[in-house]
């Protein structure tokens, strides 16, 4: 039976959500952060009894997460899952409760119900105990917004202290160094996934295709053990890859789940193909070749993550059958990409596509993959330094940008348009080839932008988080595009 | 002597351990306004076990990291590198020293809890880490860098971030006033240091990119003492960081625009 307290919380929240709506309003955190007020465990409540996933880790969290959805519901199940961005305890508790109706109606008739939910990695250590999950993805940890999270190290602690108030089955990244040793006094529940290191071992050479002046700051070179330098046989992207300490001992665990892989073709054109693997299965290693459904050579690792949590799952639950890795890695192909995350849009014969950058690994691979596309005509970049942005931009000057290709045409805007536009110009491009405008101005120079393009070529932007949510609004009104993201 | 002859030598400490928030656009600035001047720039990683010879560079770069980082260094840096290190400071060698690294070369680090962390001695001063963490774009004016032709010249811009309140002694002298920001300590007004040839600031940022004129500073110093007083630096103009310059003040003057 349950307590008035819960009620009155979910009372609350949905009054909450009304007021929002008549002011015209989304209604993402807020109403979960009204009813946490009346009821401190709410979420632990919406979620007792349930099957929950958790996605953690600095990047890749809402790909994987979204990816996680859409094979659970090809495989018959429903999820309900949290916006993007809504990851701390208001946003999450937020989704659970509005999905409340859904998950009881798919109960009543008979229907399995999946909670599929990003958790900020900064606040899964609180969060977790409520969640309980019963399978736990750590996805990475990269640099990201250090003056508000303070040091890597630090995050990772919080996120074992949260793994210690779950017995979730935990899904770790064998490539990432700091992520892996989660894995010390939780063997027994601990699955690791990663890319071949074959694979991985074959496309040292190839990969990145051009060195910098400068090699790219990099995170995690040194053991956490003893100090010493990791030693790599092979490497996918920034510290990921196959490191061992010589001195201690510490290296890289076999994944169970993994990603067969060639970049003689390249990863960011539509239609490339890959084998997901699972060594895990009694008889022989199972091998599924697969279209990458969003692009980029990180979507590999969100991919693999994504069908293993989709498998545990169904180990932990019983329903090996629909869950099976065959399904899984098949039900795979037909995700579709979100918002920011890589979607291609039309606006008239033009095309645009928008990649979220909000931190140095993140900008990396979106220069990379701009790079490697064969569509790529322009690019327009927006930097913004809201407090959800963090304050400091400083971080663009960590990335490689001396290593890629810029399309012909570069566009600037932002807040922090200056930096970013000097960042352009001292990796090589000509300023003459840069147009730079205050943020005021970006809507205008995104007509600009779309006007100069042709026909058949991709107009790539990489806006930060609150330049991105600008963009968001300037589409919808300019260019009448549904708010179809939501 | 053609400048094709002449040759920029960087040493970049630590690149792989002290390589935060941004520094590492200091050394792709010393590399670009070198080169577009037509002189040669090479960069040296000197890392954990390498052996740092002060006649094998021109320029120091020393940037700051993470608190692991920073202990993983502090035994190679203080007790192998230390006194070759000391010796170059005191020969003239120029150095560029950002937050950790600047505190690296002082006295001592005292911890919240007061554990006094022994760091180089190189430069007299020392600094006390606090719970205020200061977190904010800043503007200084360096003397130093006055231009009686350019209005601006002697300002700088950066952004700080650190928890540490530095405070020097009689040899050491401030290198800029804090025009906004905290600064060494927020009390005294000043930021940075200067001693001999070595230049600390905590600004990251990344420094020298918006401060063509500090770049310079450092080029003409370090190559007047490799090539003689007599070299001239070629002169480069500054027109893409005034740009940039201009941008940052505008965004200093109207804020953020909300989402």
């Amino acid at each position: 039976m349950a307590s008035l307290r819960y009620h009155f919380a979910i009372l609350s929240a949905k009054a909450t959500r009304l007021a929002l709506r008549i002011m015209g309003r989304g209604a993402t955190t807020l109403p979960g952060k009204v009813a946490v007020k009346f009821d401190p465990m709410l979420l632990k409540k919406l979620c007792a009894g349930r099957d929950c996933v958790t996605i953690t880790g600095t990047n890749g969290k809402t790909t994987t997460t979204h990816m996680i959805t859409d094979i659970f519901r090809n495989c018959g199940y429903t999820v309900v899952t949290n916006v993007s961005g809504a990851n701390l305890l208001s946003g999450v508790t937020t989704s659970m409760i509005f999905g409340l109706k859904d998950m009881k109606k798919a109960e009543k008739e008979g229907k399995k119900v999946i909670c599929v939910l990003e958790t900020d990695e900064a606040a899964y250590g609180k969060i977790a105990c409520q969640i309980k999950p019963k399978v736990s993805i750590v996805t990475n940890l990269f640099r990201d917004q250090l003056d508000r999270f303070g040091e890597l190290a630090h995050t990772r602690d919080l996120i074992a202290k949260g793994l210690d108030t779950c017995e979730a089955d935990i899904l770790l990244n064998s490539d990432d160094s700091l992520v892996s040793e989660l894995y010390k006094g939780r063997e027994a529940r601990t699955v690791f996934y990663g890319l071949s290191e074959e694979s991985m071992h074959y496309n040292n050479v190839t990969y990145p295709d051009k060195s910098g002046v400068l090699p790219a700051s990099s995170d995690a070179e040194y053991c956490t053990g003893c100090k010493t330098k990791y030693t790599y046989t092979a490497r996918s992207f920034g510290h990921l890859g196959a490191f061992s300490c010589e001195k201690c001992g510490k290296k890289r665990q076999t994944p169970r789940f993994f990603v067969k892989y060639d970049l003689s073709k390249n990863p960011s054109d539509e239609g490339y193909e890959l084998s997901l693997c699972d060594g895990g299965a009694k008889e022989a290693e199972l091998e599924k070749r697969v279209k990458l459904p969003i692009p980029g050579m990180h979507n590999f690792y969100n991919s693999i993550a994504a069908v293993a949590a989709c498998v545990r799952m169904g180990e932990k639950i019983g329903d090996t059958e629909k869950l099976s890795f065959e399904k899984c890695a098949a039900a795979l192909e037909h995700v579709e990409a979100a918002f920011g995350r890589m979607e291609k849009i039309s606006i008239g014969d033009k095309k645009i596509c928008v990649l979220l950058v909000k931190n140095p690994v993140g900008l990396d691979r979106a220069l990379s993959f701009v790079a490697g596309a064969s569509d790529a005509e322009g690019i327009y970049m927006l930097l913004n330094s809201n407090i959800a942005d963090g304050k400091d931009v400083s971080w663009i000057w960590d990335v490689d940008f001396e290593s890629k290709e810029f399309p012909e045409k570069v566009y600037v805007s932002g807040d922090r348009y200056g930096d970013m536009m000097l960042r352009i110009v001292y990796s090589g491009v000509e300023d003459s080839r840069i147009i730079a405008k205050p943020m005021e101005e970006c809507a205008e120079l995104l007509d600009q932008a779309i006007s100069d393009s042709t026909p058949g070529k991709c107009l790539y932007i990489l806006p930060n988080y609150t330049s991105m949510l600008a963009l968001r609004s300037i589409l919808v009104k300019r260019y009448h595009l549904k708010d179809f993201w939501k | 002597m053609g400048n094709n002859e002449i040759e920029l030598r960087i040493c970049h400490m630590y690149p792989d351990l002290l390589n935060l928030y941004g520094d590492r656009g200091n050394v792709l600035s010393l590399i670009r306004r070198t080169e577009l001047r037509g002189i040669k720039a090479k960069v040296v990683p000197v890392s954990i076990g390498d052996d740092f010879d002060e006649n094998d560079f021109d320029i120091v770069f020393l940037g700051g990291g993470q608190d692991a980082e920073q202990n993983v260094i502090r035994k190679d840096f203080v007790e192998v590198k230390g006194p070759k290190v000391k010796a170059a400071i005191e020969n003239g060698m120029v150095f560029l020293c950002i937050c950790g690294g600047y505190q690296m070369l002082g006295n001592y680090y005292q911890e919240h809890d007061g554990t006094k962390i022994e760091c180089l001695g190189a430069i007299d001063v020392y600094t006390v880490g606090e719970d205020v963490r200061y977190i904010q774009d800043t503007i200084y004016e360096a003397e130093f860098l006055k231009d009686p032709e350019k209005n601006d010249s002697a300002v700088l811009y950066g952004f700080e971030n650190h928890s540490g309140r530095t405070y020097l002694g009689p040899s050491v002298k401030p290198m800029a006033k804090v025009i906004e920001g905290a600064g060494n300590n927020g009390k005294d007004g000043f930021e940075g240091a200067i001693y001999n040839n070595v230049y600390c600031t905590y600004s990251h940022g990344s420094f020298l990119p918006k401060n063509p004129r500090m770049t310079d500073h450092l080029l003409c110093l370090a190559l007047k003492r490799r090539y003689g007083e007599e070299y001239e630096l070629p002169a480069l103009d500054t027109k893409v960081e005034d740009l940039a310059r201009a941008a940052l003040l505008r965004y200093k003057e109207k804020g953020n625009t909300a989402p």
